[in-house]
């Protein structure tokens, strides 16, 4: 307990300081002053008592100074002038301070860039939403999945239970987690917005003010009884609608009905989901009309809530799963056909859907790793280089250290010098930072509804800050102690060379280090590069070049079957008539999009219960498909157009469906019964296999059929580059329909940045990684090796005037580097064989201990060291041993 | 004057600051140091100035205190005295102290054997 008022005694003298001191001196002068009276009173002159007085006193002036360092642990005018004094070390070696400060400020940046996503995706409460740590994620859990289809949003029955029965929630608030693209007429002219339907409590529930008109009610939003009105979002306010001040009262046509606006949310404000942004929200209870789905607020199996529900005074996280556990029960007792095993899950509210941070984390959580590990080689370099500088000042620390600098005051010096180099890389690291993450936004893909509002706020800016700071005490922090651990007779009288055999080991182990954390980045990259390299050469079973797509739904403005038939009809014999286009189709969706339907396949006859039948992806298409898409069809032929219009019972299937269902026979002509069909479909052609979900897929059965819906995916096949047929589309379409648009307008080969998103992102980020690692520890090699050669130049002078040749000069060197680097790529090997596992799920076509990357990696690393090696051992060969010697 | 005087034992001086607060109250560094040598008779060799430096560790760990008050002949003076924590810290410090002078007196009581 005796540290306390220890601490206080500081701080107050602390703040104190001049004051103390003075009055400190003033108590010392006193003292003298009687000291001096007593010895004149026993006779002494005045001069000869002062004397006498001093003799018994001892060092005064000592004592003041104990006295004063006592006092000042880190006495900010001390902290002022060792700034200056290391600014102006810094500035002595421009080199290699901005050698430093770029390796570190690449560290941080990195680090720094990946925090922004994580801060973004994880951390950053939703803005505008008043107490946000209050709310937490409702879900529905099926006890028979695992991982992401765990958990389940709500359906809006299930919802209502849990908002009318849950008493642990003061209020709960739902919305639909993927916003819609809805289509606005605007007057006459089609355009594509977001749509985010929303409680009649959302923004009551979530705190959030609506500066310009009203919140919704729950009036607002009875099933029975829908009202087309929406809300706001500001930046779409003010983008599209010129911040119309009274746009209040006002409608909007809105996929064929007309919604009133009755507010403006807040500026900042955009839902709960950091990667949505709607632009307006609307009642639940339109999601029928508007999306044209009835029966959707009644059914308990359409899971499409997220909600979030606002803690009760007295109620935490454990209680309201409990009693969310309860009420699901009872919903289970009462719709057992819907819901049986479905229990609750609760979440901590936060940018992202809970049971998808797992992922993001887990994802994030790898770069972070390692990004730190490239800015641990950073700092090692930095370290490394502050050694070197800090054993060639050992003069000065000499020197100091004789003249009575203690060695808290050094170490604190060269901490300081240290830590003003880092904050110089920090302010660099933030630049960094910002333009790396808007570089890696762009590998989203487009067709993902997603914008990041990823700017730098205080939180980045904070860790940014604690990680410079640690890094600057973690690299300056070693040489610091060392440096100053000195006798500074021994170095003054013996002209000591510099850097002696103990600093010399423990460059050697920071080296060691260096290279196995190297190994271990670049093997890393390297697996993930070679990955993103095959995932880019895989077949996905299309052509990539020449087909423009675009998404379509005439079923969105309400029109009937017959309405929706003609228009896709005009479209079609318009964009063929173009002498540009090839061949035009439509299909459900694209292979490798993140929609997918399945059925089960089984023979007609078969006695195989339902369950056992073959699962194959599905396909709608119309005719020319795979003409359009590039599928090469093997066996029978494509749907006539008439076969299209009367929705016949007829499928295309692929060669690995064919080989599982009719093994070594001719597939044509067979039938299988899909689903719950009755009937069976026949077979009238085999197509080669592609992929359908991912990339890295084992060949999936799949197959084709007709009856499309409404919302099609458009494909043109184009004769030259396909950029100009998005023009077409959209063009034409406005031509054959005013009111409708074309989304998603793109190329296939744009499109493909979808499903080598995961790819891309990986092989960019650890690539880069790697070559940073590489680029730090080969200066790192570098400069120790050029910094020990230059050391030891009288001693390979005085071993060349003793007979050594060059050669063995040469063995001599480099053996120092390359015994560092072989035990370093040991060690380094040995861990990434461990930890490769980590990132097997994120690999295409390689294993994660795949024998020729450990080569390649050796070899390249090996052959990095030896230039590194060479370069400083060339020049130890040409040293002259006369001038070496004689510079003794 | 006696010619060779004793060095004072390192970290003796604490304790017997401390003791002189202790037994007679509040005092200055001049009245402590005068103290010291009066009981001393003049056989420590005192650097007053580690007086000084001794006052600031106890002040530093909490055993005394310190404030501002009129010496004898009025003039602004700061006066030391002990805290209940330095009452305590003096308990142990005696106890020890008296353990060591034990163990040393034995020991030169030693005679020699055989």
């Amino acid at each position: 307990m005796r540290r306390l008022p220890t601490a206080i005694a500081r701080l107050k003298a602390l703040l104190a300081e001049r004051r103390a001191n003075r009055e400190f001196d003033a108590e010392l002068q006193e003292h003298l002053r009687l000291l001096a009276q007593r010895f004149e009173q026993r006779g002494m002159s005045r001069t000869e008592a002062a004397d006498a007085a001093r003799r018994q006193f001892g060092n005064a002036a000592l004592v003041q100074q104990r006295q004063r360092e006592a006092r000042t642990f880190l006495a900010p005018g001390e902290l002022w002038r060792d700034a200056r004094f290391g600014a102006r070390m810094l500035c002595k070696h421009p080199g290699s301070t901005a050698a430093v400060v770029i390796a570190l400020a690449l560290g941080i940046g990195m680090n720094a860039c990946v925090f922004t996503f994580v801060n973004t995706l994880l951390l950053r409460p939703p803005a505008k939403v008043k107490s946000p740590g209050e709310l937490r994620e409702l879900w529905e859990r099926s006890a028979h999945a695992s991982g992401l289809g765990q958990h389940l949003p709500l359906s809006y029955p299930d919802y209502v239970y849990f908002r009318d029965h849950a008493r642990s929630f003061s209020g709960l608030l739902a919305f639909d987690g993927d916003s819609e693209a809805v289509l606005w007429n605007r007057s006459g002219q089609g355009d594509v917005v977001r749509a985010e339907f929303v409680s009649g409590n959302f923004f009551t529930v979530a705190g959030v003010d609506i500066p310009l008109g009203r919140a919704f009610t729950p009036q607002d939003d009875q099933p029975g009884n829908p009202q087309p009105l929406v809300i706001l979002n500001n930046a779409f306010w003010r983008a599209r609608l010129a911040a119309d001040p009274a746009i209040v009262g006002k409608t909007m046509m809105l996929n064929g009905t007309n919604f009133t606006v009755v507010g403006v949310a807040p500026p900042g404000f955009a839902g709960f989901v950091a990667a949505e942004v709607p632009d307006f929200w609307t009642p639940l209870s339109m999601a029928e009309r508007v999306l044209h789905d009835p029966g959707r607020m009644s059914s308990r199996s359409s899971y499409w809530l997220l909600s979030e529900g606002r803690l009760a005074p007295g109620a935490n996280t454990r209680s309201a799963l409990a009693e969310a556990n309860v009420l699901a029960r009872e919903i289970e007792t009462a719709h057992p056909d819907t819901n049986k095993d479905l229990g609750a899950a609760i979440f901590s509210s936060g940018p992202l859907p809970g049971p998808a941070r797992t992922y993001v984390v887990a994802f994030t959580g790898l770069v972070m790793i390692v990004f730190s590990l490239v800015l641990v080689i950073a700092c090692a370099n930095a370290a490394g280089l502050t050694m070197v500088k800090a054993s060639g000042r050992a003069r000065e620390m000499a020197i100091r250290s004789a003249l009575g600098a203690g060695r808290g005051r050094l170490v604190r010096q060269l901490t300081v010098e240290s830590v003003l180099l880092a904050l110089l890389a920090g302010v660099a690291a933030i630049a960094i930072a910002a333009g790396a993450s808007r570089a890696l936004l762009k590998l989203v893909p487009a067709n993902l509804p997603i914008t990041i509002d990823l700017h730098l706020d205080l939180r980045v800016l904070l860790f940014t800050f604690a990680v410079t700071l640690l890094t600057g005490i973690a690299f300056g922090a070693l040489p610091a102690l060392r440096g100053t651990r000195i006798d500074p007779a021994h170095v003054l009288k013996e002209e000591l060379q510099a850097g002696g055999y103990r600093g010399s080991r423990l460059r050697a182990v920071l080296m060691t280090g260096q290279v196995a954390v190297c190994t271990l980045l670049l093997f890393g990259a390297a697996l993930c590069v070679h990955s993103l390299l095959n995932a880019n050469s895989i077949n996905p079973g299309f052509e990539i070049h020449n087909i423009a797509t675009a998404e379509l739904d005439p079923g969105s403005l309400g029109y009937s079957d017959e309405k929706v038939n003609a228009f896709y009809r005009d479209l079609t014999a318009r964009l063929r008539s173009h002498p540009g286009i090839a061949s035009v189709s439509f299909v459900n969706h694209l292979p490798l999009d993140a929609s997918r339907e399945e059925t089960g396949a089984i023979l007609p006859g078969s006695t195989l219960p339902e369950d056992l039948a073959l699962h194959v992806d599905v396909f709608r298409v119309a005719p020319e498909y795979f003409e359009t898409m590039g599928i090469p069809m093997l066996r029978g032929r494509d749907f006539t157009q008439a076969e299209f219009d009367r929705n016949a019972d007829l499928i295309v299937i692929n060669d690995t469906m064919a080989a599982k269902l009719w093994p070594g026979r001719d597939p044509i002509g067979q039938r299988v019964r899909l689903g719950h069909a009755k009937a069976a479909s026949e077979v009238i052609g085999v197509v080669r296999t592609g992929k359908y979900r991912t990339l890295g897929e084992q060949p999936v059965p799949a197959l084709y059929r007709l009856t499309m819906p409404a919302q099609r995916v458009i494909v043109v096949r184009t004769l030259a580059q396909p950029g100009a047929a998005l023009d077409w589309i959209r063009h034409e379409t406005q031509a054959v329909d005013r009111n409708m648009a074309a989304t998603q307008l793109q190329t296939v080969a744009d499109f493909m940045s979808f499903p080598l998103f995961p790819a891309r992102t990986t092989g960019l980020l650890l690539g880069a990684a790697g070559i940073l690692a590489l680029i730090l520890t080969w200066i790192g090699l570098f400069g120790v090796i050029s910094y020990a050669v230059s050391q030891r130049t009288r001693e390979i002078g005085v071993r060349m005037a003793l007979g050594a040749r060059r050669a063995d000069v040469l063995r001599l060197v480099m053996r120092q580097g390359l015994v560092v680097t072989a035990i370093g790529l040991g060690l380094g090997i040995a861990a990434a064989l461990a930890a490769s596992r980590l990132i097997s799920s994120l690999l295409y076509g390689i294993r994660p201990d795949d024998p020729a990357t450990v080569a390649s990696v050796s070899i390249g690393l090996v052959a990095a060291a030896l230039l590194a090696c060479y370069l400083p051992a060339r020049r130890a060969m040409r040293v002259d041993p006369m001038a070496a010697l004689r510079y003794e | 004057m006696v010619d060779r005087k004793s060095e004072v034992l390192q970290g003796t001086l604490d304790l017997m600051v401390l003791k002189t607060l202790y037994a007679l109250g509040p005092l200055h560094g001049f009245g402590i140091a005068r103290r010291i040598e009066q009981l001393s008779e003049d056989v420590l060799q005192l650097n007053e100035g580690t007086v000084y430096t001794s006052l600031l560790r106890l002040q530093q760990q909490g055993w005394i205190k310190s404030a501002w008050g009129a010496s004898e002949n009025n003039r602004k003076a700061r006066f030391y005295s002990i805290t209940r924590q330095g009452l305590k810290q003096l308990e142990r410090e005696e106890e020890n102290w008296e353990r060591f002078a034990g163990i040393v007196d034995r020991v030169l009581r030693l005679e020699r054997q055989g």
